[in-house]
């Protein structure tokens, strides 16, 4: 019971959802019908109310100002057919009613209204990825009712200038290009911008700002590990070991003691000659010519090959680090356009 | 006893044997060498204790077949007492079987003879020596240092009042120059031999020698 309850209650949500955003196209569609059927009043009700609804694009909202406007105009109600259409112009400067569709008095207007409007946009692309090495870069299309002079700036969320993309006039539209750097000439950080495009002279009837946030984001590319530090092996030992010497010196040292200790060893408490310390010394003199002649000294057979080796080595770091700046060269910036934020609707 | 010693040197040398296809080679060493003799016993000859000294030239030839080896050594000088009122010949042979366990170790045993020759008597010692030389390389391949100790299994002497403790060493070096087919050693060399289990004296022996070695030892 409980929940068949809870079914029919997410049902019940789902579909008044669908119903509240089917209601503002549902409005458009029969306000355009009305309208084709002459019913000016009942025309300009139902698309007043569809325009009352948030959930309607901005496509839509153009066709229902348009048909809002012509109505108003049939209706003799020549003012409200002009906000409508100024509306209109703010909403979209290029959009242009079907000649077609709407006889001449409405597009003549339109034209009126829109010559008198001065309205500024700008759209981006949701998705861009800026590489400079590329010559790709971030596009940004500023759109004019009429000719107008602009400032299209970028700068970080807390309103910091990052660089002066653009200024000068705009007549219909105009593409403006960013290579991902700031003004100092290096790349931007990650983070969120603003995308500003402000007219150079604020008046009254003049268009209002308009912004988009941008997010940025960096994007790396892997680089290569540099290759292993040489050790022992395959590096081959440059000097002979001290270790022969030693042993060396060693045994001509036990060995002459050995001579010398030789009577107290083997006939305790007898004399005896001097001859063992003849022989003692010989051989401990034997042991330091050992000595000097294991001494550790350079091996050059070893010394060339690892030269040889270090510089094989020395070629691949090389070549790893060029590559590795390549690659970092060729980082690659995506800047994504926050949906929620492309325009001010609120400045309108 | 000797049974044992020669089976024990037998058994050492016996992988050595199985593993080998080389040849036996020949060694010959020569000594020339000054001997100090002093004997503190009262043996035949000497009239009571006396210290004796004289050059000697001795010899040792060796088979020697891949760490497996049997010589024989001869040694001859006359000896003289300071005074030159006492005099005779001394005379050492020895027969030796070696083996080389390890390429810095050599094990030997065999029979040794020493005399004291006078116009009218000898006193004549028979003993079987066990022997360990200790092989401790300086400069490989021409300079090598040894030790060598040994000690009599068993011990016979004339004239005297029976033989004790008979033991010695010697200790040396030996030096290959380059590219010649010989080799040259110093050695010094003592023996010491207790006489009547060390009751009845002494008998103490010390040399030094030069040799020259041909031939793979």
């Amino acid at each position: 019971m409980t929940r068949a309850a809870a079914v029919l209650a997410m049902s019940l949500l789902c579909c008044g959802a669908r119903v509240l955003g089917a209601q503002g196209s549902d409005f458009l569609g029969r306000g355009v019908r009305a309208y084709q059927a002459l019913e000016y009043d009942a025309a300009a009700v139902l698309l007043s109310q569809s325009l009352g609804r948030d959930s309607l694009a901005d496509s839509l909202r153009a066709r229902a100002l348009t048909y809002l406007a012509a109505t108003e105009l049939f209706r003799k109600q020549r003012d409200s057919a002009v906000a409508a259409f100024r509306q209109l112009v703010l909403l979209n400067p290029l959009y242009r009613p079907d000649e077609l569709i709407f006889p001449p008095q409405v597009t003549n207007l339109f034209q009126e209204v829109r010559r008198t409007t001065r309205a500024i946009a700008v759209t981006v692309p949701a998705v861009s990825e800026v590489r400079p090495r590329a010559e790709r870069f971030f596009t940004a299309r500023v759109l004019a009712s009429s000719l107008a002079d602009v400032t299209v700036t970028l700068a970080h969320e807390d309103g910091t200038p990052v660089r002066q993309l653009y200024s000068g006039p705009v007549a219909d539209s105009l593409v403006v290009t960013w290579d991902g750097l700031t003004a100092a000439g290096a790349p931007a950080d990650n983070g969120r911008y603003v995308l500003r495009v402000t007219p150079r002279t604020l008046t009254a009837d003049g268009p209002r700002p308009r912004q988009v946030m941008l997010d940025v984001k960096q994007e790396s590319p892997d680089t290569l590990p540099w290759p292993p530090e040489l050790g022992t092996p395959p590096l081959l030992p440059e000097r002979t070991s001290a270790g022969p010497a030693f042993r060396s010196l060693a045994a001509g040292l036990v060995v002459g003691a050995a001579a010398v200790a030789l009577p107290s060893i083997m006939a305790q408490g007898k004399d005896a000659t001097g001859a063992r310390f003849a022989v003692g010394a010989a051989v401990g003199i034997s042991g330091f010519v050992g000595f000097f002649a294991h001494k550790p000294r350079p091996i050059a057979a070893n010394v060339r090959a690892n030269g040889a080796l270090r510089d094989t080595w020395k070629k691949k770091l090389d070549q790893v680090k060029g590559e590795n700046v390549n690659r970092l060269r060729s980082t690659r910036m995506v800047v994504r356009a926050v949906p929620e934020t492309i325009a001010e609707r609120g400045s309108e | 006893m000797k049974t044992i010693a020669l089976i024990g040197l037998l058994a050492l040398a016996a992988p050595a044997l199985g593993s080998s296809q080389a040849r036996p080679t020949l060694a010959f060493r020569g000594d020339a060498g000054f001997v100090w003799v002093r004997s503190d016993s009262a043996a035949v000859g000497t009239g009571g204790p006396a210290r004796m000294r004289g050059p000697v030239l001795g010899g040792e030839g060796r088979l020697v077949y891949n760490g497996f080896s049997v010589g024989v050594g001869f040694l001859s000088g006359t000896l003289q007492a300071a005074d030159q009122t006492v005099k005779r010949d001394l005379v050492e042979g020895r027969l030796v079987v070696a083996a080389r366990p390890l390429p810095w170790l050599e094990m030997s045993v065999g029979p040794f003879v020493r005399a004291y020759i006078t116009d009218s008597s000898t006193e004549r010692w028979v003993f079987w020596q066990a022997r360990a030389r200790v092989d401790a390389p300086i400069v490989a391949a021409s300079l090598t240092s040894y030790v060598e100790l040994w000690r009599a299994l068993s011990s016979e002497v004339n004239l005297l009042s029976g033989a004790g403790r008979v033991q010695g060493g010697e200790a040396g070096v030996v030096y290959r120059p380059p590219q010649r087919p010989y080799r040259l050693r110093l050695a010094y060399r003592l023996d010491d031999a207790a006489v009547g289990g060390g009751r009845s004296g002494s008998q103490t022996l010390e040399a030094i020698s030069v040799s020259i070695i041909v031939g793979g030892w």
